[in-house]
């Protein structure tokens, strides 16, 4: 079973995007299962989304606390949240950053990746300057790591939760696929 | 066709393809993803039906004693305090016969203010007169809306859906949504046994002297109590159509289980992988997940936790003074069996805390070693620093 | 559709149910009291010498129905503009609202109503009754006769009023200053009673001669020429030029003269007559000192009016008698004898005698004697009581001559000289004349007593012509019998008036106009005592639902299948306008027909 972890700000859509990232496993065969941290909602504070697919069926239902991968929808959450809480020991973790983090020590042990997700949705005028929409970016990113789900399943599923301004998401999504920089494995010794 | 649906929006969809006349609700969460999409469908003229907007839960019922009382099909929804404000009428819901159905999203009473799943709300209102079904997933929650109605129409009783906040509300899952002319076939057009009549008035629930009111709720009674044969076969009728089977209670793996774990809600879900993890560890352990909690089907509950010698109940609930709710209904239901097996009760998961797969092999564990009943109410989980406190 | 299986058997539903409609149970079987509408009568009407009904007045007045208010004054009054200027308002003396608060405004929201008849120039829906053969004489165009005319012309008679001035209106025009009453509002009570038909015939003065030759024009004369004439101090000094009577000096004044006034002026009285001198001699530059025999709350002249005279300035000095007035170099030395008290008589008024020798002297530049009027001819003087007399409580008829019937009335016969007394006498002649001359003077004494305001000495207008007062209980209200739990403590309204500083120098009217919007707040005060003004409370309380609303001017009646007499529509009465009574056996025998 797959076990994946969003961090997210409220306002971002993360719980949306776990949505959509679960429809597109579903799409390609898998059973899933996604669901949010449930909280106070306010927009800003950190929010946390799960998703749990799996070939089998999936009876499970409790929270994650073992990710096997990990996506950070704004990079300024590393700075108060440990992004590598419970993540497995060579798990992805996807970052929305214009680059790799100067640090890379809490890291190790992880395969990186990130992706200029703002940028991209900018430029598809998804949100504003100041709230750009980064979920479908993500999970565009996040489908290349293993090339599943593939990217139609990818955009079915996002005009189907997104009916407002589908292409737009769905070509952040694709750029994203395309541009989503893979760092790899992190050596040396997880310091965090 | 299966779709990943929020549990909430799998009542909505089911409530549509019920065909439902008259919706009354107020918001609260967790339940008002459910009233939300209803309120989208009826304005988009997906579902035609009324949706009453009422200033609380009190009216939100009151109303559909109306409806109701007219021979209409109708649906509320509700959670924690705006269930407890439903209260008094929930009791002349059943009194009056009504076949409401409602989707209750179990969720913590407060204070301490908590909007996370426990069972509370929904057990306190056990002695109500509704019929109550626990739900475990998110295409259950949608066939269970199906039983719910036919049952409620075939016994003159409310039934209550109920499911887990967040843990099933909130969580996206595929769930097969079937196609209206199926629901048709198996929930046809609402019969009334009796509705308001313009043309032939008739006062409902009028008063009811002591030479007719114990008559009146001998007959709820057997209303109750013919319910269990009637799901029996409604549920029948449900699988020879889609395929899928429920039954008041749902053994698993417990022919030649040594323990049986009683659950409700979606802790079942959680612990069928735990005993098929525990099975795999040679380990005789079995589930038995209670669906049907009013009526209490205790005959079939005996036949099936009778073989055990051991058996650990969790309920994600408690009744002050007297310990969790399930465990006192399986105890009064086992109590004269001649070789009653031991019944150990636990208390998990109160206020939305969460039941891992950790805390459900603890409750194993420590069911298989104890060999006398310590407590009557073994609580699971307490923080330890908190805990201490509490003994100091 | 697959076929199903039979399903096993549900036991049928018991459940609670009644095809019986709950209007089966006739609950008004168990009744043994039996509720009922009745209006009664509140003490402010009875009070009222003109027996206004000022309950309904109120209740018009707050539903901003103003027209039907002033016309409800109007069959009872035929001065609401001069009454709601200068009615001393014995109505706000009794009202219950005194008890639970303060009394309402009465008086303010009877002038306000004709102001608002004035401004809008409402035309009153007011029939003659048809015309009668009868003809009447009515001698002296003030008040009573013009009250008199006023109302036989509504019961259809002929009326004839004779004033010996220019203008009619009597001591209404030349006796009341006009700061208290502005000639526009007497004019316009006057041109209405005018419209509905009186004939006013002025600068004919009537004497002893027209009476005797009355009978061949005239079926009765009434008489209510007033007193017009100044009684006499009776002291050394008294006929000196120079000392003034009071009447005649605001008569003058009415006629336009405005004579400077300085230094001191005394006033000999305590009645309205002094109080007016001496509120003139203010606005004339002087300064006045009432000297008055007795104590200041023994004064005749109405309290509210000697507040104003003190705040204006006027000196009250009491216990006083003149004894002498000298006139010296162009001034007067007037003597006052100073009086002790001797006890107290029936009505609770000082006695006094003369305090020894001790006096004393005041230079003064004016006296005027205001100590009261008299008639001014002996025949003016109603006869005792005897073989063809009828004394009634306001007028009295003579009946002796065998040609016209005399009826004597306002100031001639009213022990209370004042404008509202005059109204009730003269409406009170003209209630007895059509009793004496429709049924013969044996049945004028009981017809009269029958039209009387509750317990009161007045009649009622609306009452004799059984108009919808007739149907009212006599009963008179208390405060006690009101449900005060439905009213909330709320100030009256205080009367805008000129300040003290503008009316010194001034005629005008000291009184200001009063708002509708004050005057509807003002008049939701009123507890309308013993009227249904509509409030449903009957309607909401009844447990059985046995209140209908109807189209009666009731506006709602009993349903008696139902109404088990449980009286809660009683109890819950703001205002007791319902009854609660034993049943009778008749009232059960007619019960079955009595369902709607």
């Amino acid at each position: 079973m797959l076990e994946i972890r969003f961090h997210g700000r409220g306002g971002q859509g993360t719980v949306i995007a776990t949505v959509m990232l679960a429809k597109a496993f579903f799409k390609v065969g898998y059973q899933v299962q996604s669901f949010p941290v449930f909280g106070v909602e306010r927009r800003g504070a950190p929010v946390e989304a799960y998703i749990r697919a799996d070939k089998k069926d999936i009876f499970i239902r409790t929270n994650v606390y073992t990710p096997d991968h990990v996506v950070v929808q704004d990079r300024t959450l590393l700075q108060s949240i440990d992004a590598t809480r419970g993540l497995k020991q060579g798990g992805w973790i996807l970052i929305n950053s214009p680059e790799p983090p100067s640090d890379l020590r809490p890291f190790a042990g992880f395969k990186l990746a990130f992706i200029d997700a703002n940028a991209i949705a900018l430029n598809h005028q998804l949100g504003a300057r100041t709230q750009p929409i980064v979920n479908t970016s993500m999970i565009g990113a996040f489908a290349r790591l293993f090339k599943t789900p593939h990217m139609t399943a990818v955009a079915e599923a996002i005009r189907e939760e997104v009916p407002v301004e589908a292409e737009a998401n769905i070509g952040a999504a694709e750029d994203a696929y395309n541009e989503v920089q893979l760092v790899g494995m992190i050596e040396g010794k997880n310091v965090s | 066709m299966k779709k990943v649906l929020e549990g909430s929006h799998a009542v909505a969809e089911a409530v549509r393809l019920s065909r439902v006349t008259v919706i009354s609700a107020y918001p609260i969460t967790p339940q008002t993803h459910i009233i939300e999409y209803l309120s989208d469908y009826v304005a988009d003229g997906t579902l035609k039906a009324s949706f009453l907007k009422v200033e609380s839960e009190h009216s939100a019922i009151a109303s559909l004693v109306g409806a109701a009382s007219c021979g209409v099909r109708t649906f509320t929804s509700s959670s924690s305090q705006g269930l407890a404000l439903m209260h008094e009428i929930l009791h002349w819901t059943s009194g009056a016969r009504l076949p409401i159905v409602m989707a209750e999203v179990n969720r913590a009473l407060a204070p301490g203010w908590n909007i996370w799943a426990d069972q509370l709300d929904s057990l306190s209102q056990r002695d109500t007169g509704w019929i109550q079904l626990y739900c475990e997933h998110g295409q259950e929650v949608l066939d269970t809306v199906f039983l719910a109605y036919r049952l409620a129409e075939a016994v003159s009783l409310p039934v209550m859906v109920i499911m887990d906040a967040f843990f099933l509300s909130h969580t996206y899952e595929p769930v097969d949504v079937p196609e209206q002319e199926l629901v048709d076939r198996f929930l046809p057009a609402f019969k009334p046994k009796f509705q308001v009549d313009a043309d032939n008035l008739v006062a409902l629930s009028p008063l009811v002297t002591p030479n007719f009111y114990m008559e009146m709720r001998h007959n709820m009674a057997k209303a109750m109590e013919e319910s269990i044969l009637q799901l029996a076969e409604i549920e029948e009728d449900f699988s020879n159509i889609f395929g899928r089977y429920y039954g008041p209670i749902e053994p698993f793996l417990c022919d030649d289980a040594e323990i049986i774990m009683v659950t409700s809600g979606t802790v079942t879900g959680t612990s069928r992988q735990v005993i098929q993890e525990l099975r795999e560890k040679g380990e005789k352990v079995g589930l038995l997940k209670i669906k049907l909690f009013r009526p209490f089907p205790s005959e079939i509950i005996r036949k099936a936790l009778g073989p055990a010698k051991k058996i650990a109940i969790i309920d994600r609930n408690f009744s002050f003074g007297a310990g969790g709710i399930f465990a006192q209904e399986v105890r009064a239901a086992m109590c004269n069996l001649s070789d009653c097996p031991q019944i150990f009760g636990y208390i998990a998961g109160l206020g939305g805390r969460d039941v891992t797969t950790d805390l459900l092999e603890d409750i194993y564990w420590r069911t298989k070693k104890s060999e006398v009943l310590s407590e009557e109410s073994i609580w699971m989980g307490l923080q330890e620093e908190n805990h201490a406190v509490e003994r100091s | 559709m697959t076929e199903k299986k039979v399903p096993s058997k549900v036991t049928p539903l018991f459940f609670a149910r009644s095809y019986l409609s709950t209007e089966d149970n006739k609950t008004g079987s168990w009744r043994f009291l039996r509720p009922r509408y009745e209006e009664k009568t509140a003490p402010c009407s009875v009070a009222c010498p003109a027996g206004e009904d000022i309950g309904r007045i109120e209740a018009l007045t707050n539903q901003g129905m103003f027209k039907e208010a002033w016309e409800t004054i109007l069959r009872e009054n035929p001065f609401p503009g001069v009454c709601g200027s200068v009615c001393y308002h014995p109505c706000e003396a009794v009202c219950n609202r005194g008890e639970f608060d303060e009394a309402v405004a009465i008086n303010a929201m009877e002038r306000f109503l004709a102001d608002t008849a004035r401004k809008n120039e409402f035309k009153p829906f007011l029939t003659n009754l048809s015309a009668k053969k009868e003809k009447i004489a009515v001698v002296g165009g003030g008040p009573s006769g013009l009250s008199a005319a006023y109302f036989l012309t509504l019961l259809g008679y002929n009326c004839d009023v004779f004033e010996a001035e220019t203008e009619p209106g009597g001591v209404l025009r030349w006796g009341i200053p006009q700061y208290r009453l502005p000639l526009p509002v007497l004019e316009r009570d006057i041109s209405l009673i005018k419209d509905q038909g009186v004939q006013i015939k002025t600068g004919i003065h009537i004497s002893k001669e027209f009476l005797k030759e009355a009978g061949e024009s005239y079926n009765a004369v009434f008489i209510g020429c007033g007193y017009s004439r100044s009684r006499e101090l009776e002291i050394p000094g008294e006929d000196l030029k120079g000392i003034k009577d009071g009447l005649a000096f605001l008569n003058r004044i009415r006629h336009g003269e405005k004579p400077r006034l300085d230094g001191l002026s005394v006033i000999i009285g305590g009645g309205n007559t002094a109080i007016d001198v001496a509120r003139s001699v203010v606005r004339l530059g002087g300064t006045p000192l009432i000297a008055y025999r007795r104590r200041k709350q023994d004064m005749p002249a109405f309290s509210e009016e000697i507040e104003l005279a003190l705040d204006e300035g006027v000196v009250l000095k009491e216990l006083v008698i003149p004894v002498s007035v000298v006139p010296d170099k162009g001034d007067y030395i007037v003597t006052l004898h100073y009086m002790r008290i001797m006890g107290e008589d029936d009505r609770g008024r000082a006695l006094v005698e003369p305090d020894g020798n001790k006096t004393e002297e005041m230079r003064v530049k004016n006296v005027f004697k205001a100590i009261g009027e008299e008639t001014a001819e002996s025949w003016c003087v109603p006869p005792h009581k005897g073989e063809g007399v009828v004394t009634l409580n306001n007028s009295t008829l003579d009946c002796r001559t065998g040609s016209a019937v005399l009826v004597f009335g306002g100031d001639l016969t009213n022990e209370i000289k004042s404008v509202v007394h005059a109204v009730a006498s003269g409406k009170e002649a003209a209630i007895a004349l059509d009793i004496l001359f429709r049924e013969g003077l044996d049945t004028v004494e009981s017809k009269i007593r029958d039209c009387l305001v509750g317990n009161g000495s007045f009649c009622s207008m609306e009452i004799y012509m059984k108009g919808p007062r007739f149907d009212r209980s006599s009963h008179v209200v208390s405060y006690s019998e009101i449900n005060a739990d439905y009213f909330y403590l709320s100030q009256r309204i205080t009367q805008p008036r000129l300040l003290r500083e503008e009316r010194l120098a001034t005629f005008d009217e000291v009184n200001l106009k009063v708002s509708a919007s004050m005057a509807i707040k003002e008049t939701e005060r009123c507890f309308n005592c013993g009227l249904c003004n509509q409030c449903d409370n009957c309607y909401l309380f009844c447990p059985d639902l046995s209140i209908v609303r109807d189209k009666t001017p009731q506006g709602r009646h009993i349903n008696y299948d139902y109404c088990k007499g449980c009286g809660i529509c009683v109890v819950e009465c703001p205002r007791n306008a319902m009854i609660l009574e034993e049943e009778t056996n008749e009232e059960s025998a007619g019960r079955e027909s009595c369902g709607s």
